[in-house]
């Protein structure tokens, strides 16, 4: 039975301990901070799985990880203890009257990244389509129903995951930031561990050992009312940011999310403020009434192509960058550590994602999936 | 500036050209490219590098560098301090060798515009500045009042100032008047892609400042809008959204450097006047006469 330490308890640190849990090793969960409120990217995100939203202004591979995500969200939530609200709904895009030439080049993208392949995933509504899905968006005249994406309650997850790691006899340690970290070893302020491979999940946190690692800043809203109702997450087009609305529980709304390249943590400018709360307002002007419940800032782990990376050496994984795309990635991100750790069959992924000598089986030929980025197979 | 051409040496003269030549110092190309809005800082930078630019802009204010960042619960103040710097971005940038062009987006007084060109005056060590002083929300439309005034106190100062301005020839000697060596016309409202919107303007503005360097800022979409405002012998093009925001940016960045180049060499090379009537190029004595007319 292997011994593990996970350093980072964000999404990617808890989700990768309760795999491995599951898997039968022995874990070791650090935070730097609290377990109970995570500090991380994780609690900001809006936990949308929107393969497709995200291509648009990214790449092919985000969306193949993004779409094994689709598909092993559901399976996996099924396997917790109790699981989480995880909505497949699909999603929708809108424009205001004076930004719907960027709907239209939304399309574009679209196409330009996926070809007709994925045809089946998306369709242009009208007006009488959209009011069908969404009663209180019933005044656009045009949207594209994105129809495979889904959405979950994170905070839920962040805690359900929490719950079967320590059901599951993981070692949780929260308030203990990690003095040093390399193979095989993880340093304390107090204590000195050795494991069989050490897992560095710290996101931001791992900047002093990861060169080209940066923060995006990213500010989000969460505001309350009972007049509105959605049943998806709406992208709403805006010329600087990628604008989205949220449905959470208790009639609660996300909306966000700014993206600045800084890495101040401070308060939520009243300029984004503003940009965010007139996004919604142009969405549907009784958001007006709404109550602001919170205001959040943090900063996505991010590398300078903004693709997920794995660093492998013997005793050792670091798995960052998952920058805006921490839900969308983080399945198929666990299965390419777990086949390191495990020495399983390699993820399709793994090559995309992997610098160093990776350790997990090589595909055989008669297993090979498409490449992700290969336009011929399509993954959808 | 002498330029080779980009085919065959052997058969291909070397044109020249003077030197692209702002507040006494040349510059490498014709192509000043934004820094915002691309799918990664890697694809920004591979787009540099297809546009063979000299010289980028970037924004102090939409992403800030010196705020470092705040401490994380439970962090220690050690880990806290190798992350203080949060310039990993902006380094990215200046590994780019390009010269830095700071800009004042969104600043609509001159009070604020002038703030944030001291700080970035600083930060980024240079005193050249993209000056924009926004009157309209809608359309990002310079104000005029605000721009001169701006420039007048930044010129005081010691900035090399290169303003953001719209096509109006008054406003633009005004610009000149208070210090201003150089001048950025808009073709159209930034971010809109609507290319060359009044011709006149700019054929006025061209004509009445033959001696300023004239530079098209912001409102262009595809390469030939470019082409077509360098063939007008305008001196340069600054552009961001249409590369950055284009489905493949290092592709479009490439486009966009060819067709500056080619818009400046038939500018050079002198266009021919259009003319009502056709006049064949290749003699027409052996055509029947009832292909004549």
């Amino acid at each position: 039975m292997k011994n593990i330490g996970v350093v980072g308890g964000g999404l990617l640190g808890r989700l990768t301990s309760w795999r491995l849990l599951q898997a039968g090793c022995d874990v070791t969960l650090f935070e730097a901070g609290s377990l109970s409120v995570c500090p991380g990217a994780a609690r900001t995100a809006a936990a949308m799985i929107s393969p497709l939203s995200e291509v648009v202004d990214s790449e092919r591979l985000i969306y193949d990880m993004g779409m094994a995500g689709l598909a092993l969200w559901p399976a996996w939530n099924r396997q917790l203890q109790r699981p989480i609200s995880y909505s497949e709904r699909g999603s929708l895009v809108l424009a205001h009257t004076q930004d719907a030439s960027q709907l239209t080049q939304f399309a574009a993208k679209l196409q330009h990244h996926l070809g007709d392949q994925c045809g089946s995933d998306y369709e242009w509504l009208e007006q009488s389509q959209i009011a069908r899905l969404e009663s209180d968006l019933s005044h656009f005249h045009r949207a594209l129903y994105l129809r495979t994406e889904a959405h979950l309650d994170n905070h839920a997850l962040l805690d359900q995951l929490l719950a079967d790691i320590q059901a599951l006899g993981g070692r949780t340690l929260e308030h203990t930031p990690v003095q040093s970290l390399q193979a095989h070893r993880v340093d304390t302020q107090h204590q000195s561990l050795s494991f069989d491979e050490v897992i560095d999940c710290r996101g931001v946190g791992a900047k002093p050992d990861i060169k080209d690692l940066r923060g995006v800043r990213g500010e989000v809203l969460w505001v309350q009312t009972p007049e509105l109702e959605l049943q998806r997450p709406v992208r709403f087009m805006h010329p600087r940011y990628k604008l989205y609305v949220v449905p959470k529980p208790n009639q609660q709304f996300i909306i966000g999310a700014t993206e600045i390249e800084s890495e101040d943590r401070s308060p939520i400018s009243l300029r984004s403020h503003l940009e965010l709360s007139s996004a919604l307002y142009a969405l549907n002007p009784a958001f007006a009434e709404a109550r602001v419940v919170m205001t959040d800032v943090n900063l996505r782990p991010s590398l300078m192509d903004n693709r997920p990376r794995l660093e492998r050496q013997p005793g050792l994984v670091r798995a960052n960058g998952l920058y805006r795309h921490g839900y969308l990635l983080a399945p198929a991100v666990v299965e390419c550590i777990l086949a390191e750790v495990l020495e399983l069959e390699a993820s399709v992924f793994t090559s995309h994602i992997t610098r160093g000598i990776s350790t997990s089986l090589k595909r055989s030929p008669s297993n090979q999936k498409p490449s992700p980025s290969n336009r011929e197979h399509s993954l959808c | 500036m002498s330029r080779k051409p980009s085919l065959n040496p052997e058969t291909q003269p070397a044109f020249s050209d003077t030197p692209f030549t702002l507040y006494g110092e040349s510059l490498s190309s014709r192509f000043i490219l934004g820094t915002a809005l691309y799918p990664s800082p890697q694809t920004m930078r591979d787009s540099i590098s297809a546009a063979r630019t000299g010289m980028v802009t970037l924004s102090l204010r939409r992403q800030n560098p010196t705020t470092g960042s705040g401490q994380l619960q439970g962090q220690s103040p050690q880990q806290d301090q190798s992350q203080q710097d949060g310039e990993t971005f902006w380094q990215y940038i200046r590994d780019s060798g390009c010269r830095l062009l700071p800009n004042t987006a969104g600043c609509k007084t001159p009070k604020e515009a002038i703030n944030l060109a001291e700080m970035s005056r600083e930060i980024f060590n240079t005193n050249w500045l993209k000056l924009e002083v926004v009157g309209d929300d809608y359309n990002l439309q310079p104000c005029p009042f605000g721009l001169v005034e701006a420039a007048a106190e930044l010129v005081k100062r010691g900035f090399k100032v290169l303003p953001y301005t719209t096509d109006d020839l008054v406003l633009g000697q005004k610009l000149l008047d208070v210090g201003c060596e150089v001048l950025m016309p808009w073709g159209a409202p930034i971010g809109t892609g609507q290319g060359l919107m009044n011709r006149y303007n700019l054929r006025t503005l061209r004509e009445r400042l033959p001696n300023t360097p004239l530079i098209i800022d912001a409102g262009l979409g595809a390469p030939s809008q470019a082409a077509e405002a360098m063939e007008m012998g305008f001196d340069g093009i600054l552009l961001n959204t249409a590369v950055a925001k284009a489905s493949d940016p290092v592709r479009m960045a490439h486009a966009f450097a060819q067709a500056i180049e080619a818009g400046r060499d038939a500018h050079l090379a002198g266009l021919i006047h259009k003319s009502q009537t056709a006049s064949p190029s290749t003699p027409t004595l052996g055509q029947p006469f009832w292909h004549q007319s």
